[in-house]
């Protein structure tokens, strides 16, 4: 059953690919990433990066791919044009990397043909810049977010899991759970405006 | 300048609803009535965005190392546990999966550009010489060359290939010439007839246009397939497209 989505016709397979993406469906999201890393890996190393590289540029590519196919920026015909989008987006982040070393006199722009290059959307405008700082802020104060906080915001935003399962795996009762996500995302937003500080 | 900390239960589940997009379509509108009156309302809404963005963002982000670290740094660890048996028949179903994705991706890739890698290079970098500056000088001779360039800069190829046809009957061995009806032919699509000519400019003692002639001698070939001469002619070509041209049929 698991692996029913793979099998079935193509429309069927885009739409649940599609949706299991802004589902976080852990399972799709694993798979994407490690069955495109390989060729990013390749790329990366024979364009003067490290293993480190690669795997820093492609983490950021595939956050760039994953949160552009939620927000609707990128509407994949079918899977193979997740992998490409992908591909090309980490390759223009590599790019973009050696062209701020001054590695530009190596690598010639024209050599990113092959794909029919969808719309880019990695550059946020100069009015989004002001959101990409506060999201940045946002995460770094997620990310130091003490428990059971973090885990429990997790659970909801993330995993999509309902507030009763939360609840359940907590052993309160939904009502407090809800009571707790609240304070938990005013400590968030306290910690996240106190990094806007300094 | 964010001193709106103060934010009570209602209106968090009220904001978070709206960004969550599970709200009816009149709390929708009315929520969104207020938002254009309210700028503190619209201050919260965006630092609730944010919020729930970099939650999600940052938790993938995380997953990933997880991903990277069990899948890419250490592939075998996972069939080897023992304690994760309950979870391998899962990842084999995956990688199975996983490589059938790869497989039909790349396949895909090859097939798509197999008929058309050739083309798609010939298409981004063919592109007809600009032309010399048509300044009208007095000269018969030259006055016909150049009303044709005319007509070769308007984009009219058939003409301008008619008009230096006519000269070109008196000086068959005219590199000029033949380096421009050349590339016109290029230009109108009739590549064999283009390669005769301009492989007479290549063959000529005179040195003005057999650098370009070589790079358009380069895309004549590649557009019909023959990369070997395509590789050739770019070779002796020292002009920037020829070498980015060559190093991309090299790759």
């Amino acid at each position: 059953m698991r692996n029913s989505r793979f099998k079935s016709n193509q429309k069927t397979t885009r739409a649940l690919t599609i949706e299991a993406i802004k589902a976080n469906d852990e399972g799709v999201l694993k798979l994407l990433y490690t069955s495109n890393y390989p060729k990013v890996e390749v790329f990366v190393l024979q364009n003067n990066g490290t293993k480190d590289h690669a795997k820093d540029i492609y983490q950021e590519a595939f956050l760039a791919v994953w949160r552009n196919i939620k927000e609707d920026k990128f509407i994949p015909k079918d899977d193979s044009s997740i992998h490409g989008y992908l591909y090309t987006i980490a390759k223009h982040k590599w790019l973009d990397f050696l062209r701020s070393k001054k590695y530009k006199k190596t690598v010639y722009e024209s050599e990113l043909v092959g794909f029919k290059e969808p719309k880019m959307h990695v550059h946020p405008s100069t009015q989004d810049h002001e959101f990409e700082k506060k999201l940045k802020r946002a995460m770094t104060a997620f990310e130091g977010l003490g428990e059971p906080c973090k885990s429990l915001l997790k659970a909801f935003y993330f995993d999509k899991k309902s507030m009763k399962d939360i609840a359940d795996e907590l052993n309160i009762d939904p009502a407090s759970a809800k009571n707790k996500k609240y304070r938990c995302m005013q400590r968030l937003r306290e910690l996240a405006q106190n990094l806007n500080l300094k | 300048m964010n001193q709106n900390n103060d934010i009570s239960p209602e209106e968090f589940e009220l904001i978070e609803s709206y960004l969550l997009n599970t709200m009816t379509d009149s709390e929708k509108e009315t929520f969104e009535s207020k938002l254009s009156t309210d700028e503190t309302l619209r201050e919260k809404v965006e630092d609730y965005r944010a919020l729930l963005k970099a939650i999600e963002s940052q938790s993938l982000k995380e997953k990933l190392d997880a991903f990277h670290d069990e899948s890419i740094e250490q592939t075998d660890v996972v069939a080897l546990d023992d304690n994760f048996s309950s979870s391998t028949s899962w990842y084999k179903t995956y990688g199975i999966a996983a490589s059938l994705i790869v497989f039909i991706g790349l396949a895909s890739l090859w097939y798509f550009n197999q008929p058309s890698a050739s083309e798609k290079l010939y298409n981004d970098y063919f592109s007809p010489d600009p032309g010399l500056p048509t300044l009208m000088s007095n000269s018969n001779e030259n006055f016909e060359f150049y009303d044709a360039m005319v007509t070769y800069k308007q984009g009219d190829y058939d003409s301008a290939i008619t008009k230096w046809n006519t000269l070109l009957e008196a000086k068959p061995q005219n590199d000029t010439l033949n380096y421009f009806i050349g590339v016109a032919k290029m230009a109108n699509k009739e590549v064999e007839e283009a390669i005769k000519h301009l492989e007479v400019v290549t063959e000529s003692d005179t040195n003005s246009f057999k650098n370009e002639a070589h790079y358009y001698l380069g895309l004549a070939y590649l557009q019909i397939d023959n990369i070997e001469l395509a590789k050739k002619n770019l070779n002796f070509s020292s002009i920037d497209n020829s070498k980015a041209l060559l190093s991309e049929l090299n790759d």
